[in-house]
């Protein structure tokens, strides 16, 4: 006994140690641009390259508050982020539930569609796309940010497979007991999918913050930019990129990334109900 | 709640042997109308946002239209499968293919294991900072690309980079690696499966929750080796997660841009050109016509490979 | 009195040249003027796009502007450069474009050819008020859709340290003399490297054109491409034997990893634009370099001249106002309070006439060299021909193949992707 123990605890040490080694390595270029976006220009690119700034310095982050209007371009940022996730989260979690655990006639070639339009490149609908949107009038507006992304196959994709795994006779328990399916659906389904939900949660906001093209092209006044497209205004210039703004400015814009993360990463644990199986 | 369909669930088991069907009920009907039912606002957004556009791309895949025509575009000509075969007299898009081929078979298993097996680690053996390890792996993916390169760059320089001052320190001579047609490539393999792990990692994270902690213990008990329950246990129930996880990484790998348009720029000599950094070009050009006929090979390219996945890994449900 | 009388004139000239105009389809520019914009001040909203710093600092000159056309209201909007290119295609093909827009000199021809860009009146600009080279970025198919902004060439930029220790102390005037000095910087200045050439990859033409030009050799001739003649190649030869002599580093090498080592010395010079001057002198370069004008080469020291351009949209529903806006731009003094707000060259030639400009030596020098600079030829598939001379540039100074053969493949190349017209 003792010496299984003993060999339990040797592994859970090289096994913690190992992992610290890789976070080291994971870690380290962000580290590097946080420290670096105190740095100047010049001693961001000195090489061999410093870690910790030998002339800290706020300016990076004063010129760029102080040149963005940057509450305006958060909350901008912020509603098309929480609108778009939301909407993910409920619509992406109905039609997932309705494909894995519905039988009804064309969800499979409704899947296959689903399924192949993750599979086209993004960029070749870019212009169809935006004729469209303006064709609606949605050009410039929150609308216009939100709608095309607020139902992405992806998520479907997602929350089809998760659900797989919801045991049927749960369902049909229920549905004996009188349940209708709507109530089924926000009070057994979505409780189990807690941590898919949180993944497509924290990947769509991920995505819908970090997006740049779309803003760019839909916004036609500088109200409506969102954060990456703000940040790309002051940092790339015609023939030259101005790194220190840029490092900062990628500062800014992940902290709430980070945030969400951090926040959403809890319900990764295991849905108590699946303790109750055999 | 959870706790109460927890305890119906223990029920559960023994009515569902029985069979789903229960005579007398309106099921097949009352599914579809439901089943329809919940997928209509997806389907209703993905039809207007989605499936227009890219109808719309694939019907210019089929013209010659290029960006002079954008205020005019139905006065292009029809030019048939002309520009899919153009393609394969494209000496670029021959070589992005082929640097493409090789970012998929060295990349997309390169990154699954590799993620999988921090998942693995930082879900049941490691108990302490286990939120500081998730994030921490998770960062390269919500690391601005700029940055990362700015980094990946200076790791790499030949004279004074991290990685050749390690090799020297065993006496070992570090290449050029950006800037040699052989290495370069390979470089960036490693350096988007550092960046994806992250992606990845969250995603089996999630499907590791799916499988309850009883059935381990119960196979210890057994006398189930670790290698014997992750095989028997784990991969099973997290096969349809490895499904998503294979089929979308796939699905990235093939369509790798940023490495390439941030680093290499598509060189030395073109070693590091993929397609869709070939497509994003030719956008770039105005060539919309040749342009989508090359996204929709791309597609091809992929929904091939999905399909393999999903005969692979097909779930038995 | 006198104005009444020309405003009947211009009003004269604006209905025959409309007449003569009429039934003009959007991809046949018969008229080279556009109908005239006639006298009177700016009335209405002017919405006018403009990239990257050039979007930031306008609003002030158009606040000038609004104070002299009180009826008018100009909305500047800042765009940035990464995707610009890809928003004003797409604002095209929805038909959302702004009344005014910057473009790039090399984007030109392109969005000529959609037909959503105004040809340029005739009574706003004289096409001899600008520089050669910069006029000629705005004119696809001999019609004028584009007027200069600002401009920018290139210029050699030396350490002067290493010139010293060199014993190089006067700018060489001739590709010999040019060799012949970036080889002592190498061998007796202590650089590693004697000169810094792009490599070939996205925008290396843009160093390398100057040497075919200095050749005399052209991209285009009349309508068809010769880049296989025997000018191009003696170009592309000079060019390459920078890298083959092992003077230049066949490293690509990214902006922000070789300024230091120009300042530490490890670079003994470079080729580039005003914009470094800035750069150089943020990393502690300030005082260390001097800059070199393009040496003569068998036919002329020509450099590259680019910049950008304003044109307004056909779609826009105050185009009078617009062109007022454009032109008000192009007048030298507010040319030289553009200068001095964001440090762009102006395109105009009589902003360079004034004291103001002549106080800086290097700045005198860009004006310089802009008398002797060109532009490639704008063609709708310019941004495709100059990715192919890319190519084959890297293929040249890496060693993958000769002058000749690289000359002749972009040609082939060239020939095969077509101008577009």
């Amino acid at each position: 006994m003792n010496g299984a123990r003993a060999r339990d605890r040797t592994a859970t040490v090289v096994l913690h140690a190992l992992l610290a080694g890789g976070l080291l390595v994971m870690v380290g270029p962000f580290v590097w641009m946080l420290l670096s976006s105190f740095k100047t220009f010049g001693e961001i690119l000195r090489s061999p390259p410093t870690w910790w700034p030998l002339d800290p310095t706020l300016d990076n982050y004063s010129v760029l508050l102080g040149r963005l209007d940057f509450p305006a371009y958060f909350v901008n940022s912020t509603v098309v982020a929480v609108a778009t996730t939301a909407g993910n989260l409920l619509f992406c979690a109905a039609a997932g539930y309705a494909l894995a655990k519905l039988r009804f006639p064309g969800s499979r070639l409704l899947f296959a569609v689903v399924l192949g339009t993750i599979m086209v490149p993004g960029i070749v609908t870019l212009v169809p796309l935006f004729v469209l949107v303006s064709n609606l009038g949605l050009v410039n507006t929150y609308a216009g940010l939100v709608l095309p992304f607020l139902a992405q196959a992806f998520g479907v994709f997602l929350m089809r497979q998760f659900m797989l795994s919801i045991p049927d006779d749960l369902l049909e328990a229920a549905r004996i007991d009188g349940a209708g399916e709507w109530r089924i659906f926000w009070r057994i389904v979505l409780p189990l999918s807690r941590p898919p939900l949180a993944t497509l949660g924290i990947l769509t906001f991920l995505a819908s913050w970090n997006n740049f093209l779309w803003p760019l092209v839909v916004a036609t006044t500088e109200s409506r930019y969102t954060l990456p497209v703000a940040l790309a205004l002051y940092s790339v210039g015609q023939n030259r990129a101005r790194y220190d703004l840029l490092l900062a400015g990628s500062v800014l814009i992940v902290v709430p990334v980070l945030v969400v993360f951090v926040l959403l990463q809890r319900h990764f644990v295991r849905g108590i109900a699946t303790t109750g199986l055999k | 709640m959870t706790v109460t369909t927890g305890r119906a669930g223990g029920v559960g088991p023994q009515v569902a042997a029985a069979g789903h069907h229960r005579p007398g009920r309106p099921r097949p009907a009352w599914h579809a109308l439901t089943g329809w039912g919940f997928a209509l606002p997806f389907v209703a957004l993905f039809v207007v946002f989605m499936a227009g556009p890219v109808l719309a791309s694939l019907a210019m895949s089929f013209t010659d239209i290029r960006s002079a025509d954008l205020r005019d575009p139905l006065g292009v000509e029809i030019v048939g499968i002309d520009n899919y075969r153009r393609l394969f007299t494209d000496d670029l898009f021959l070589r992005a293919a082929g640097n493409t081929a090789i970012f998929v078979v060295l990349g997309v298993p390169l990154t699954m294991a590799a993620a999988l097996v921090v998942a693995l680690g930082v879900n049941s053996g490691v108990t302490r900072f286990r939120t500081v390890f998730r994030v921490g792996y998770y960062l390269p993916v919500v690391t601005s690309i700029v940055a990362i390169s700015v980094v990946w760059r200076f790791l790499l320089q030949p004279q004074t980079g991290l990685v050749n001052s390690l090799l020297g320190l065993v006496g070992l001579g570090g290449p050029n690696w950006l800037n040699d047609t052989h290495l370069a490539l390979p470089t960036l393999i490693v350096m988007a499966a550092w960046r994806n792990l992250g992606f990845s990692m969250v995603i089996f994270l999630a499907g590791l929750q799916a499988i309850p902690r009883d059935l381990y213990e119960a196979a210890t008990i057994d006398g189930a080796g670790r290698w014997a329950q992750f095989r028997y246990i784990t991969l099973p129930v997290l096969r349809p997660t490895v499904l998503f996880v294979a089929v979308v990484t796939t699905i990235g790998y093939v369509q790798f841009f940023e490495e390439p348009f941030v680093m290499t720029q598509g060189g030395p000599l073109d070693s590091t050109l993929s397609l869709a950094y070939h497509t994003y070009n030719q956008f770039g050009f105005g060539n919309y016509g040749y342009a989508s006929a090359m996204s929709y090979v791309l597609f091809l390219v992929v929904v091939a490979l999905s399909i393999a996945w999903f005969r692979l890994l097909r779930s038995n449900t | 009195m006198k104005r009444p009388n020309r405003q009947a004139v211009a009003l004269a000239c604006a209905l025959v040249v409309m007449l003569a105009g009429c039934g003009r389809g959007s991809d046949d520019p018969q008229a080279t003027q556009g109908e005239q914009v006639g006298e009177g001040k700016a009335t209405g909203e002017i919405t006018v796009w403009a990239m990257g710093t050039e979007g930031e600092k306008l609003s002030e000159l158009a606040a000038d502007f609004m104070a002299d056309n009180p009826d008018a209201k100009v909305n500047v909007t800042a765009v940035p450069w990464d995707g610009a290119h890809n928003k004003i295609a797409t604002a095209i093909a929805g038909g959302q474009t702004p009344d005014v827009s910057m473009l790039g000199t090399t984007w030109m021809g392109e969005f000529a050819k959609t037909g959503a860009l105004d040809v340029v009146p005739g009574d706003i600009v004289r096409k001899d008020d600008f520089f050669e080279g910069a006029w000629e970025t705005g004119v696809v198919d001999g019609t004028s859709f584009g007027v200069p902004w600002y401009v920018e060439t290139r210029l050699l930029y030396v350490n002067t340290e290493v010139a010293a220790r060199a014993g190089v102390t006067v700018a060489p005037t001739d590709w010999d003399e040019l060799k012949s000095a970036v080889q002592q910087l190498q061998q007796q200045g202590g650089a590693q490297w004697g000169i810094y050439l792009q490599p070939g990859q996205t925008g290396a033409w843009q160093t390398a054109m100057p040497f075919v030009w200095q050749a005399g050799g052209e991209v285009l001739e009349g309508e068809t491409f010769a880049l296989d003649s025997p000018a191009v190649t003696e170009g592309l030869e000079y060019y390459a034997s920078f890298f083959g002599e092992g003077l230049s580093s066949k490293d690509q090498l990214r902006g922000g990893e070789w300024e230091p080592e120009f300042v530490k010395g490890t670079i003994g010079s470079f080729v580039s634009g005003p914009w470094h001057i800035g750069v150089l002198d943020e990393l502690g370069g300030e005082g260390k370099y001097d800059l070199w004008p393009m040496p003569r080469g068998p036919q002329g020291a020509t450099s590259f001249i680019g910049g950008s351009n304003l044109a307004v949209f056909k779609d826009s529903d105050n185009r009078d106002a617009a062109w007022k806006f454009v032109s008000y731009l192009m007048q030298p003094q507010v040319q030289i309070k553009w200068y001095q707000t964001v440090s762009d060259l102006p395109a105009v030639k009589a902003a360079w006439d004034d004291p103001a400009m002549q106080t800086d030596p290097m700045l005198k020098m860009f004006g310089d060299q802009l008398a002797d600079a060109k532009a490639p030829p704008s063609i709708p598939t310019w941004e495709q021909v100059a990715a192919a001379i890319d190519g084959e540039l890297e293929r040249a100074a890496k060693g993958a193949s000769s002058a000749a053969d690289a000359a002749k493949a972009m040609q082939q190349k060239a020939s095969s992707i077509g101008t577009g017209g």
